[in-house]
């Protein structure tokens, strides 16, 4: 398979350092090949400015006095100060928003990534009559744009009284993660060696014991790579509290940014703060995770 | 490979693993079924109906929703900017994603931080992205307007994303820029995989960059190049979340596509039916330009391995 782990990636590599000490560039000996290089790097160093510039306006703007904002917006680092984030914080609501965001994306998450693990592990490993129906079905959530049930599901949300609920929205949340977190999982449990649960069975493991204690332990960076995919997604999710938590109550930061921006007039430091505020721990988790992040979206997409 | 049933298994072991089977999968197909199953055999209902969201016994009107989407002018407009979208927005982050991965490829120092920073828009909700890019576009304050002034190009300012001419291209921009870094880091993954020595060699034979990439990096990587082609342009067909933030369709429909469409017919004219079968067109265009993107990206991909 396609995908890198770590390990792998540095086993990749250092063969490939040894044979070819030319082509690095710590070894680069001719003055030409310097300036080919130094040459690469200006030019990366300002698409990778031109790629950062939206989250450096962000910054710049929350961090800015008030009458700066209004003499001149979007002008980067002129003054600096925190009123935009304490009014963002208190007047603007985003702190409870805040607490409502990780109220919808921590059980979410978690319920994605349990659901999954456990129909990946059936989808790769226990064959039985009817399988094949039951991934097709839920291969095809990956496949139907979500615009296409979202308005039935909002009048079946009603007639369940689950509609504004912060359970009615979880679970939609959680539904819209599994096809791809079971197709995810699956692959990892596809992955493992047919030898290892022969070798149980013969030591007397139940099936259960099997998936619980010899299977499960195994895909562990598959499942924290799902978490951290499914966590950015969920917390990113624009639609399903714009449709389904209409009240405002259980408001999340995307939504609550979205309700700032239709106002009559629109406040920019303050709604610069908000959106900084949302992408921070977006900002933190990447930084963070970034392996994990990077190499679940290319298994994930890759394996298949 | 999955185990399949082989005849070696002993029936106990298989009546074991089908219980534990389903009752691993039942909390899932419990929620894929309320959750999705029904709500678009509901969708599927509407679609022959009229219903306006209120009335709890809707009449049956036949097909004339459908004949009425057929006959309707927007629609082809709206599928029109879909399809500018499915074109635009595959080609110019596949372009973009594949030079910035040759030119980071053999990139030692400051790789890490190259790929943080363009993986990182990939990454912000959609709603963020959407305010910051107003802010870009925006005609009085805007940087893209003040750059194009200091570049002495001020006659092509304008307000971007209020101007029906600019406004879906403005919006497509944005979503490349949002998209790229993912395309990125899936190239640079596969680029690792590429055989160095058969590079080497033909450098020696004086293969110059072009040919190298064409004969021997790109072979190399068409499985991966393919699989993201497919995953990039099924997701072109339902775009919606980046245009309803950043223009909700407008100006005077000019970024309309589908989805858009689809919720504006809904929920602004509470024509639920209407909305609903627009919506499933594009479920109709969509699954099947996937599962045929699918079959044969995985046979060019079985040549290219020599399996």
């Amino acid at each position: 398979m396609i995908d890198i782990t770590v390990s792998e990636r540095d086993r990749l590599q250092l063969p490939e350092a040894l044979n070819r000490p030319a082509a690095t560039e710590e070894n680069a000996a001719s003055p030409r090949r310097k300036t080919a290089l130094a040459g690469k790097h200006v030019l990366l160093i300002a698409l990778a400015l031109i790629s950062l510039f939206p989250v450096i306006l962000i910054i710049s703007t929350a961090l800015k006095t008030e009458a700066d904002v209004r003499v001149d917006p979007f002008s980067l680092f002129s003054s600096f100060s925190l009123e935009n984030i304490t009014t963002a914080w208190t007047e603007g609501h985003f702190g409870e928003y805040l607490g409502n965001s990780l109220l919808l994306t921590v059980p979410s998450t978690l319920l994605v990534v349990v659901l999954s693990t456990m129909a990946g592990y059936t989808f790769a490993r226990l064959p039985f009559r009817g399988r094949s129906v039951a991934f097709y079905l839920v291969v095809l959530g990956l496949l139907v744009p979500f615009f296409t049930y979202m308005i039935p599901l909002y009048f079946q949300l009603r007639g369940l009284a689950l509609l504004d609920t912060l359970a009615g929205a979880i679970l939609i949340l959680t539904s819209t993660g599994v096809s791809f977190g079971t197709f995810f999982m699956r692959a990892f449990f596809s992955d493992l060696p047919t030898e290892l649960e022969q070798a149980a069975r013969v030591d007397g493991c139940s099936e259960w014991q099997i998936f619980l204690k010899v299977m499960l332990p195994l895909v562990g960076s598959g499942a924290s790579a799902l978490g951290v995919f499914t966590f950015l997604q969920n917390w990113n999710n624009f639609l399903v509290p714009l449709l389904y938590l209409p009240g405002g109550e259980f408001r999340p930061l995307t939504t609550g940014l979205y309700q700032f921006t239709g106002g009559r007039s629109i406040d920019v430091g303050p709604l610069a703060a908000g959106t900084l505020i949302t992408i921070l721990p977006v900002i933190v988790l990447f930084l963070v995770m970034q392996r994990q992040v990077a190499s679940g979206f290319i298994s994930g997409a890759v394996k298949g | 490979m999955s185990s399949g049933i082989s005849s070696t298994t002993p029936a106990v072991t298989r009546r074991a693993q089908t219980r534990l089977g389903i009752a691993l999968i039942t909390p899932l197909m419990i929620l894929v079924a309320v959750f999705f199953v029904l709500p678009m055999c509901s969708a599927i209902y509407y679609s022959f109906v009229d219903f306006d969201g209120i009335n709890p016994n809707p009449e049956f009107v036949g097909l004339d929703n459908y004949t009425r989407m057929f006959t309707d002018p927007e629609v082809w407009h709206a599928l029109g900017n879909n399809a500018i979208w499915i074109v635009l927005g595959t080609a110019a982050p596949l372009a973009i994603g594949l030079v910035l991965a040759l030119l980071l490829w053999n990139v030692k120092r400051g790789n890490m931080f190259y790929r943080l920073a363009f993986f990182l828009p990939y990454v912000l909700p959609g709603i963020a992205i959407g305010i910051v890019w107003g802010w870009i576009y925006d005609p009085v304050n805007g940087w893209l307007n003040k750059a194009l002034q200091s570049f002495g190009l001020g006659h092509l300012a304008t307000g971007w994303l209020g101007e029906p001419d600019s406004a879906l291209y403005a919006v497509l921009a944005t979503a490349i820029w949002a998209s790229t870094g993912f395309i990125l880091i899936i190239f640079l993954s596969a680029l690792r995989n590429v055989d160095t020595e058969q590079i080497d060699a033909s450098r020696l034979d004086g293969a110059n960059a072009a040919q190298r990439l064409w004969h021997i990096i790109l072979p190399q990587i068409m499985p991966v190049f393919l699989m993201v082609t497919t995953i990039t342009l099924v997701g072109g067909f339902s775009v919606f979340d980046i245009i309803f933030i950043m223009t909700g369709g407008g100006p005077a429909n000019a970024t309309n596509v589908m989805g858009t469409y689809a919720y504006n017919s809904a929920f602004k004219v509470s024509d639920i039916s209407y909305g609903t079968t627009l919506a499933l067109l594009i479920t109709a265009l969509s699954v099947p330009c996937a599962v045929l993107l699918n079959r044969l990206q995985r046979r060019l991909s079985l040549q290219g391995t020599g399996a």
